[in-house]
């Protein structure tokens, strides 16, 4: 009896220590309710009664073993958050920007290949024991950073701030349209090709190397033929375009003005293949069965050039 | 008397969605294209309205969608058969929206505005001004996360992303809350035809998530299923395109 009062007065005394620390449902609901007060308030105590109460589905607590602590880094100041990138930079184990974002793929990468190299489980977060080490590891290490060819182009501005996700944004933007610009040309003639032999092919009433590569296109001029309909304008809008394992490979979203009677509708098919004479892998999809589109571009191995 | 006042009653009810829906000639707002954002929105529906032989050259094609831009969740679209009418295919798509948005349940834990359907298409021709359709993707979103005492609690709003999930290879998206207040940003990731990762972060990375994400297609509406770790390690699920409720049910125990 007497134990038990105690293990009560130890609980009742430890919780409110631990609940100061704890990120609960309420402050989480209360942040989702007043997004403004939460900046201020820090996650602390409510600086004004929350719109509705908290929303906790309730389900009993799951006591669970004692986990490692990464909250602490993760939530730790930008300032802890970019030195932690800087020491696994200088360390040559990440080469992304210096943003302060712990749990982006790059930096959760790097971190779990410096926890492999040290022996421990690379679970691409750090306890603030590790982040301590890994920091006192890279001050050691001699200073020789090598900058990736992607960032060399967009020098990192020399403001002590680093830049915002606006700025890195528009960077890699930036970086986008010129590796796009650079594509432009190849994909804008590959898709010209492309064009002119649908052209020959729907002037020759379905004869060609068109009908002959990609069938299912032979087929849609056949229905639309049968149909009474007959082809006019046809556009291309270039859907992508890079490298793939057996060469340059294009996607081109096509689009047919067709011409029933009086009535004037589009009708839009998407063309693929890979470059070469004759086309290699040539697939026709509609417009809209895109998982179809982005599954013949894992199939070839595409890395955009494009997007 | 009492008859006489149904039989007028009765009149003005057949009428009324009539009156919603314009005649697409006589409408001001335009022509729409394949690649305006409400058919990449609904790629099954930009199939059946401008490349399905069967249904494409139908003599009267319509689509009605909930309004205003971020109800628009879930569509309806309806082609003539025999000799129906403009006005008679408007009324079914119209009914339809209304069918769908009844059976998928109440919106008002994820909206704080009143979702009504409304033909926006009719014969390939905007039949309500360009500017109240959505310019982006909408959807009710719920977030399901287990808190550091255990206890599972949920985030109701609405998510809006730029573009299609599982096209481009990254799509970011941001969730406010009842009162419109941005509250996260996150991006969804492409891997695979539909499938890939996602990332969270709400007020300033006090709240976090980041995992797998899938497109579920089909009944009961199409939705976005995440499912990973908050920032602390527990368990998150988010659903983006069902109502809060129909979310809670399908998704809720984590």
């Amino acid at each position: 009896m007497r134990l038990s009062a105690f293990v009560l007065f130890a609980l009742a005394t430890t919780l409110p220590a631990t609940a100061a620390f704890a990120q609960s449902a309420g402050e989480v609901e209360r942040c989702f309710q007043n997004p403004a007060a939460c900046h201020q308030g820090g996650g602390g105590a409510p600086a004004a009664p929350p719109a509705a109460p908290p929303v906790t589905v309730t389900r009993p607590a799951h006591p669970a073993a004692p986990a490692p602590d990464y909250a602490t880094v993760l939530q730790g100041s930008e300032a802890d958050r970019k030195k932690i990138q800087e020491s696994l930079r200088t360390l040559d184990k990440y080469s992304g920007p210096i943003d302060g974002n712990l749990q982006s793929d790059s930096t959760q990468k790097a971190i779990g290949e410096w926890q492999k190299g040290r022996g421990t489980p690379p679970v691409g977060k750090l306890t603030p024991q590790e982040a301590q080490q890994l920091n006192a590891e890279a001050s050691r290490a001699p200073i020789r950073r090598i900058e990736p060819p992607t960032q060399t182009a967009t020098p990192t501005p020399l403001s002590p701030s680093a830049p915002s996700n606006a700025d890195a944004l528009k960077s890699l933007q930036a970086r986008l349209a010129e590796r796009r610009k650079a594509a432009e040309p190849k994909a804008e003639a590959a898709s010209q090709a492309l064009i002119r032999d649908l052209k020959a092919y729907v002037a020759a009433d379905g004869k060609g190397i068109a009908g002959e590569q990609f069938s299912a296109f032979a087929k849609w001029y056949a229905d639309n033929k049968s149909a009474g309909r007959t082809i006019g304008d046809i556009t291309p809008v270039i859907d992508d375009y890079g490298d793939a394992k057996a060469g340059s490979a294009v996607s081109s979203e096509i689009n047919f003005q067709t011409r029933q009677g009086d009535a004037s509708f589009g009708q839009c098919l998407v063309f693929a293949w890979i470059e070469g004479n004759p086309r290699k892998n040539p697939q026709v999809f509609s417009c809209d069965d895109v998982a179809a589109v982005e599954k013949w571009k894992t199939d070839q191995s595409l890395r955009s050039a494009w997007r | 008397m009492h008859r006489l006042l149904a039989v007028v009653l009765l009149a003005a009810a057949a009428v009324a969605p009539t009156v919603l829906a314009q005649p697409a000639s006589q409408s001001p707002h335009g022509k729409a294209e394949r690649r305006d954002p409400v058919f990449l929105r609904f790629p099954e529906m930009a199939e059946r309205y401008w490349v399905n032989t069967e249904t494409n050259a139908a003599s009267h094609k319509v689509i009605a969608i909930p309004l205003p831009r971020q109800c628009a969740f879930v569509y309806a679209d309806s082609y003539s058969r025999g000799q129906m009418s403009e006005s008679e295919v408007q009324q079914v798509a119209l009914s339809n929206c209304n069918r769908k948005l009844a059976e998928l349940g109440p919106l008002g834990e994820n909206y704080n505005v009143d979702c009504r359907c409304q033909v926006v298409i009719s014969n390939e021709t905007y039949v309500v001004p360009r500017n109240v359709m959505p310019d982006a993707s909408y959807g009710p979103v719920s977030i399901f996360y287990r808190d550091d005492r255990g206890n599972v609690a949920r985030l109701n709003g609405v998510a809006r992303y730029g573009a299609l999930i599982g096209r481009d290879r990254s799509v970011t998206f941001n969730v406010e809350n009842q009162r419109g207040e941005s509250v996260c940003e996150g991006t969804f990731t492409n891997e695979a035809p539909g499938s890939g990762r996602f990332s969270l972060s709400c007020f300033a990375g006090k709240f976090s998530g980041n995992g797998g994400y899938q497109s579920k297609m089909g009944a009961p509406n199409d939705h976005v299923l995440a499912r990973g770790q908050t920032g602390r390690g527990l368990p998150i699920v988010m659903v983006i395109g069902l109502p809060a409720q129909l979310a809670l049910n399908t998704y809720g125990g984590i």
